[in-house]
């Protein structure tokens, strides 16, 4: 039925799948599992929660069958939400191993992202090994390696004409180069994490994120039960298991996942290159793991090419001393195969592995020496193109392991130009010239023999190929300028006949050449007439050798086979297969993105007790527990989410709020903890008024202006800078958000009853029109007030008659809505002196901007009260991604935007304090966002899309920082978009345009007057 | 979705339609495409696989055979989907149907082995291991629960096991606990490194010179396994730049196939000769020696004789009515073997 894509049915069909999620029968409750997709499918906005409850229930299922189907419904649904797993942990992870084989594969994936969000990565795992010999460097150039590690790969292709763009990108060039040559020299380790994390989002980790596997249980029973699947006979599932350990397991048990991988390769070609292409990564982040497997890795003539260049690579990464000698005797039977392309890899192989074990490198050479010899009999009638490959490559390698370490190779290199006369392939020609120009003055011998070489390459120039024509070029140019002495002359006559002969040449490529040598070197020729002189380098010739070396150096390396595999993406993933981010591919959530609510309250708290140490560890929590505010804060987290219902008048729509929530944010998701604070504030104070508890109250609120500063490590930590404009996600802030209490009645006005109300961001579960009031009823007398009642002046109109007309009307207007003006709320029977009372109404206001008159009866009397709206509250959070945003924004132009510019200062404030506590190095960006979204989403209910940074040179220049934040206007659902771009310096009042798009433009001039007014208003009035 | 999720699955379909239709190509297809289509139907489910257990299918829908073609010609009733949903869906045993009745219980488990090995130029064993799999074939009535040791489990040097198989017996002693699907299955399948001999011997040389090349390969038994080994075939590919080959052989026949493939098959070694095959290659114009080298594929199977050496220990069946009958057999062949010239 849920096949049918029809939205007209699509309600009859959730609420049948509904009742088929209870059904006493596994197998109907499993195909409701399999109908939920397709429900969801069809995007209808209205039934998201629905959906997500039954795939609650579903996943509390007890039949293993129906939590595959269910995990499957999961990760099409809402693979963020892990609340739902939450829940179940310790249960799907027991019930793993039962569930069927492809529901496993995706449990798996489900729950590794699941304790990544909740616990973070895992101390002992290699992961966390990579990263902390990082830890080191990531302090200095964290950002700066970030963009180019973006850079970098599109930079490959750039190589080619690097010899223009050299001056350019210098810059970025020196990070490439540094970065590659760390990648070979300490081993990619290093290199790797640092990639992984550039990929799956780049964040600045701490210590803090990440946790003990011994001593923490679910990661531990996540590992316990995914190493039974390393056994199963589907290879998908033994990839995600081993992709788990991988991840998460303790360094010493990563070892389990190499057999079962191995084991795999016995499987189709197809897979078999998938897991080739896994294991790639991992012998490279780790050779000593598959190092005592190498035969594995041997290669069957049955095998296709694309496996056996992955082999190929795999061995030269993972070959170690003792193994060399086996693999080079494998490496010689290869480069007899009879495909001469996998051939001309093998040896390239054999230079790499050379590279990374210099002690072999004399073997290397020899074996590729006397490889070229034989070769070059062969290539006498070089018409097999494979044939050139294998001895382009092969010189190559030779040339890449002479580069090493070039005075010890002297004599290879002195063999090899030997050899110039029979070899015919101009590429390796050119190779071996560029080695003669680049080696010149090397040694004793070669000096000596290179006036006859130069007289052999002029004597034989015309008949060259262009390649060799032009390295030719380049290498005389070279010799002569290292040259000294008397061979200078003869040098200097070669030069000139050859560029006299290249001058004349057919190709306009080498005639250009020349004449751009006899220029840059004009000054070198002209001194020919001025024999006696010995030539000082003129710093022109300085400049032009330097150049010349440039280019040519340059081009020779272009051409060196470097793997170009500098991406990497999560184990199993197709994209680690394609080597892009293929659609629907989502990296692992932030470490520790996921805190139970107990964790972060301790967490601040501890930071606010250390607010100064950088680093907060769980289980410095322990040494904190004395304080009281904290236990409270404790005792009220883990039940939180009960009592805030409770509190809040058993409305369960806070999560809704955030469900739909693309941004991968699952924070918001716990719900406003803020509020909730507050709350807890209220009751938890409510007993007496003395003094003390005063103060603990101030220090409890002061603790709560704290967060936002205190808080600035985490936001830091989950700061996600992505390609063209950095773009910040501030998870947690709804936590700080505190929205405003105003007075609705003064003690001096009510005979010592205070009360006050502040607007919630909850929405009304009545009716759309209705805003909801959170007020507070204080006792601030000494008597005990009684019957305390706060309704609309409507039902009081005997008694007020001055307001009778106005009153009428409004009835009118409330009949006509048929909407009440204020949901009754139930009566203060009793509030003691120094009680607190708290009440949430519900209120539908007439008129965004007019006050509501209301009706206060206490003890017996009544007052009339003016309840202010604040429009920021007549809009509810729309929850949309940045797309979404853009798209909306794009349909409502002209008349539909309004502009206003303001100043912002609350900022400095926060810079200001910041200064004052050194330890800690924020990121003024940070704080500005900060300030910006605390003070946004504390004065109005809204949902903020997404932060953009600009990414600019100039630290201190916050121009381009744009907000944005998304709502809908509760009363008729009409989006209202709201866009802060900031202008200005970090340390200044920064200038700050709003702009507002909506449809309703009455509505939108309002709220951004509205916007625009906080924002102006200084922080420093008490909130 | 993870590719290889993917890929699992497609090998899944295939391994499925063969299994029903006896093989697999287009025209098999074409002819039974609403067994194809219905069988796909089942088993993948909005882009998500759905029922890939053969047995539970095979009770979902009919094999193809004579009868059901007849009656559906009859009838015109052309599906052969059956009308009530199988028990095992909602069992706990998703792989076994739900309640079968055999007049003569019987188990068989194959020993099926496949032996992976690689000489180089040298004559040296590079590579030499086993791949084996536990195939079980059981007709057993009711719930049988079955357990499987085997006297040599430590010679395994890694294991996979069908989803039946319970891990913890395993993992404490090595032992395979499981209740059987019904009928034909893949139980384990392991595999032994580090053999140190293979059973026979192949010994290629090439010689050339001035634009020809010599050829003799001999072949001998090295270790006699006990049993017979037979259709013993060596194949290899011809380097392209020969021209023209010429081959003959003391034992069986050669064949130059189109694309460059020659095989030669040799059936059983006869007691009193080694076979071997001698020729001369022609090689292209110009080139004096022959500078890559064939590679030879060497198969053979051997009935009997499992050359891992692992063997079974016991069968232990509880849950049953009647004794049923248990049989054991054992069958090697060459997987991947490979011997450099």
């Amino acid at each position: 039925m849920a096949g049918i894509r029809l939205h007209v049915i699509s309600s009859l069909v959730l609420v049948a799948v509904g009742k088929c999620a209870r059904d006493p029968s596994v197998y109907v409750r499993k195909s409701a599992a399999n109908a939920l997709p397709k429900l969801y499918d069809l995007r209808l906005e209205e039934h998201t929660s629905a959906i997500e409850e039954i795939v609650g229930i579903l996943l509390n299922d007890q039949s293993p069958g129906v939590v595959g189907a269910a995990a499957a419904a999961f990760a099409s649904i809402c693979p963020s939400n892990f609340s739902l797993i939450e829940r179940n942990y310790r249960r799907l992870c027991e019930i793993l191993p039962d569930v069927e084989e492809w529901g496993q594969i995706i449990l798996i994936g489900i729950l590794l992202r699941f304790v990544i969000a909740r616990h973070g990565l895992v101390e002992e795992s290699i992961m966390f090994f990579l990263h902390s010999t990082k830890s080191g460097k990531s302090e200095k150039d964290g950002e700066a390696s970030k963009i180019s590690n973006k850079e970098d790969t599109g930079y490959g292709s750039k190589n080619d004409d690097f010899g223009l763009g050299a001056d350019v990108s210098g810059n970025i060039d020196l990070e490439f180069s540094n970065m590659v040559s760390r990648c070979y020299i300490e081993g990619p380790d290093e290199y790797l994490s640092r990639l992984s994390y550039a990929n799956t989002g780049p964040s600045e980790l701490n210590v803090a994120q990440f946790t003990s596997g011994k001593s923490n249980d679910d990661v531990k029973i996540l590992l316990q039960c995914t190493s039974p699947l390393l056994w199963s006979h589907n290879s998908a599932v033994v990839l995600a298991a081993a992709g788990v350990h991988w991840i998460m397991a303790p360094m010493e048990n990563v070892k389990k996942i190499v057999k079962p991988l191995l084991f795999l390769l016995r499987s189709s070609n197809a897979s078999k290159y998938v897991v080739l292409c896994n294991i790639q990564v991992f012998a490279k982040a780790m050779p000593s793991l598959f190092a005592p497997h190498f035969e594995d890795f041997f290669i069957c003539s049955s095998d296709s090419y694309q496996i056996k260049t992955l082999k190929l690579e795999i061995l030269s990464s993972i070959v170690t001393e003792s193994t060399i000698s086996f693999v080079f005797k494998e490496f010689q039977d290869y480069i007899r195969d009879p495909d001469r392309r996998f051939a001309a890899d093998t040896v390239a192989a054999i230079g790499l592995c050379s590279q990374r074990l210099p002690d072999t490198a004399t073997t290397c050479l020899e074996g590729l020496l006397a490889l070229t010899r034989q070769e070059f009999l062969s290539s006498d009638f070089g018409s097999v193109d494979g044939e050139a490959g294998v001895l382009i490559q092969a010189i190559m390698s030779i040339q890449s392991i002479i580069k090493q370490d070039p005075p010890s190779h002297e004599k290879v290199i002195i063999q090899l130009i030997r050899s110039l006369d029979s070899v015919k392939v101009p590429a390796a020609r050119a190779i071996i010239i560029w080695m003669v120009g680049e080696y010149s003055s090397l040694g004793e011998t070669i000096p000596r023999t290179l006036s006859t070489v130069l007289k052999y390459l002029a004597w034989h120039f015309t008949s060259e190929a262009l390649e060799t024509k032009l390295q030719i070029l380049n290498s005389i140019v070279k010799v002569l300028l290292c040259a000294e002495g008397q061979d200078i002359q003869s040098f200097k006559r070669v030069l000139n006949y050859v560029l006299e002969l290249a001058e004349c040449d057919l190709n306009y490529d080498v005639r250009d050449r020349a004449r751009f040598l006899r220029k840059i070197l004009s000054s070198n020729l002209d001194s020919q007439g001025l024999e006696e002189e010995t030539i000082i380098l003129s710093p022109n010739k300085d400049l032009a050798y330097v150049l010349s070396g440039h280019i040519f150096g340059a081009q020779t390396k272009s051409s060196s086979p470097e793997p170009i595999n500098y991406r990497f993406y999560l184990p199993g993933s197709l994209s680690q297969i394609v080597l892009h981010a293929a659609p629907g591919y989502e990296p692992l959530p932030k470490p520790c993105s996921l805190l139970r609510d107990d964790n972060l309250d301790q967490g601040t708290n501890g930071l606010e007790r250390a607010r100064n140490s950088d680093s907060f560890d769980t289980d410095e929590t322990d040494s904190l527990s004395g304080s009281l505010d904290e236990e409270g804060a404790s005792d009220y987290g883990s039940e939180h989410s009960i009592s805030g219902s409770n509190v809040s008048g058993g409305s369960n729509e806070t999560g809704s709020a955030s469900e739909g929530d693309d941004n991968t944010d699952p924070l918001i998701q716990i719900s406003d903890v803020g509020n909730a604070f507050e709350n807890q504030l209220g009751v938890s104070h409510s007993g007496s008024a003395d003094l003390g508890e005063l103060i603990s109250k101030r220090a409890l609120e002061s603790w709560l202006d704290d967060q936002p500063n205190s808080s600035n490590t985490s936001t830091s930590e989950q700061s996600q800078v992505r390609i063209s404009t950095a773009r910040i996600s501030i998870g947690d802030i709804r936590h700080q958000v505190k929205s405003k209490s105003y007075t609705l009645l003064d003690p001096a006005n009510g005979n010592g009853l205070k009360v006050d109300y502040s607007f919630s961001s909850e929405v009304s579960t009545i009716s759309p029109h209705l805003v909801s009031v959170e007020v507070f009823f204080k006792n601030c007398s000494s008597e005990t007030m009684s019957d305390i009642l706060l309704e609309d002046e409507e039902s009081n109109k005997d008694s007020n008659s001055a307001d009778q007309t106005l009153v009428a009307t409004d009835s009118s207007l409330t009949s006509h809505n048929n909407v009440p003006i204020l949901v009754p709320i139930e009566e203060i029977t009793y509030l003691e002196p120094g009680q607190t009372a708290k009440r949430i109404i519900q209120v539908r206001f007439h008129h965004h901007l007019l006050p509501l008159k209301l009706a206060l009866s206490y003890n017996g009397n009544n007052l009339p009260v003016k309840l202010r709206p604040d429009i920021g509250y007549f809009v509810k959070p729309l929850p949309m991604n940045i797309e979404a945003f853009t798209d909306k924004e794009s349909r409502l132009p002209g008349m539909f935007e309004y502009v206003r510019s303001c100043t912002f200062t609350d900022h400095i404030g926060e810079l200001n304090k910041d200064k004052g506590d050194n330890l800690v190095v924020k990121d003024n960006f940070l704080v500005i966002c900060q300030c910006l979204a605390l003070k946004m989403l504390g004065n109005a209910n809204l949902f903020l899309v997404s932060v953009d940074m600009p990414v600019s040179t100039n630290l201190d220049d916050a121009s381009g920082l744009r907000l944005r934040f998304s709502s809908e206007i509760l009363s008729n659902s009409i989006p209202c978009l709201i866009t802060i771009t900031v202008e200005g310096k970090c340390n200044d009042p920064l200038q700050v345009s709003v702009k507002v798009n909506c449809e309703e433009t009455v509505f939108g001039l309002n709220l951004l007057n509205r916007v625009v007014n906080f924002l102006a208003e200084s922080s420093l009035s008490p909130l | 979705m993870p590719p290889l999720m993917a890929i699992e699955f497609l090998c899944r379909v295939a391994d499925v339609l063969s299994d029903y239709l006896g093989g697999l190509n287009e025209d098999v297809i074409k002819d039974n495409f609403v067994i194809v289509y219905e069988l796909l139907d089942e088993m993948i489910d909005n882009g998500f696989p759905l029922t890939t257990e053969p047995n539970i299918l095979r009770e979902m829908i009919a094999q193809p055979n004579i009868v059901s073609k007849v009656l559906s010609v009859v009838t015109g009733n052309s599906s052969n989907v059956s009308e009530t949903l199988p028990g095992a869906t909602a069992s706990c045993v998703p792989w076994r149907t739900s309640d079968p009745k055999y007049a003569n219980n019987e188990v068989y488990v194959d020993l099926v082995e496949e032996m992976d090995a690689t000489i180089n130029r040298d004559g040296v064993l590079v590579k030499c291991e086993i791949y084996g799999e536990v195939q079980v074939n059981s007709h057993l009535s009711g719930l049988p629960d079955l357990t499987l040791s085997f006297a040599n489990p430590s010679i395994l040097d890694d294991v996979r096991f069908h989803p039946c198989v319970r891990f913890r017996p395993w993992e404490s002693h090595q032992i395979l606990s499981f209740v059987p699907p019904d009928g034909q299955f893949k139980l384990m399948s392991y595999r032994v490194k580090k053999l140190k001999s293979t059973p026979i011997y192949v010994k290629p040389q090439l010689t050339s010179d001035a634009g020809t090349c010599r050829v003799n390969v001999m072949v001998g038994i090295r270790i006699d396994p006990g049993k017979t080994i037979d259709s013993i075939t060596i194949q290899f590919k011809l380097p392209p730049c020969i021209l023209s080959a010429d081959l003959t052989s003391n034992h069986g026949t050669v064949n130059i196939l189109t694309n460059k493939t020659c095989s030669w098959s040799i059936g059983r070694i006869p007691k009193d000769k080694a076979p071997s095959m001698s020729g001369t290659f022609v090689l292209e114009t110009g080139l004096e020696r022959l500078h890559v080298f064939p590679t030879f594929q060497v198969s053979f199977r051997i009935m009997g004789v499992a050359l891992s050496g692992l063997q079974i220990d016991k069968l232990d069946l509880k849950n049953l009515p009647n004794r049923p009958y248990k049989g054991f057999r054992a069958l090697t062949r060459a997987g991947e073997f490979e011997v450099r010239s």
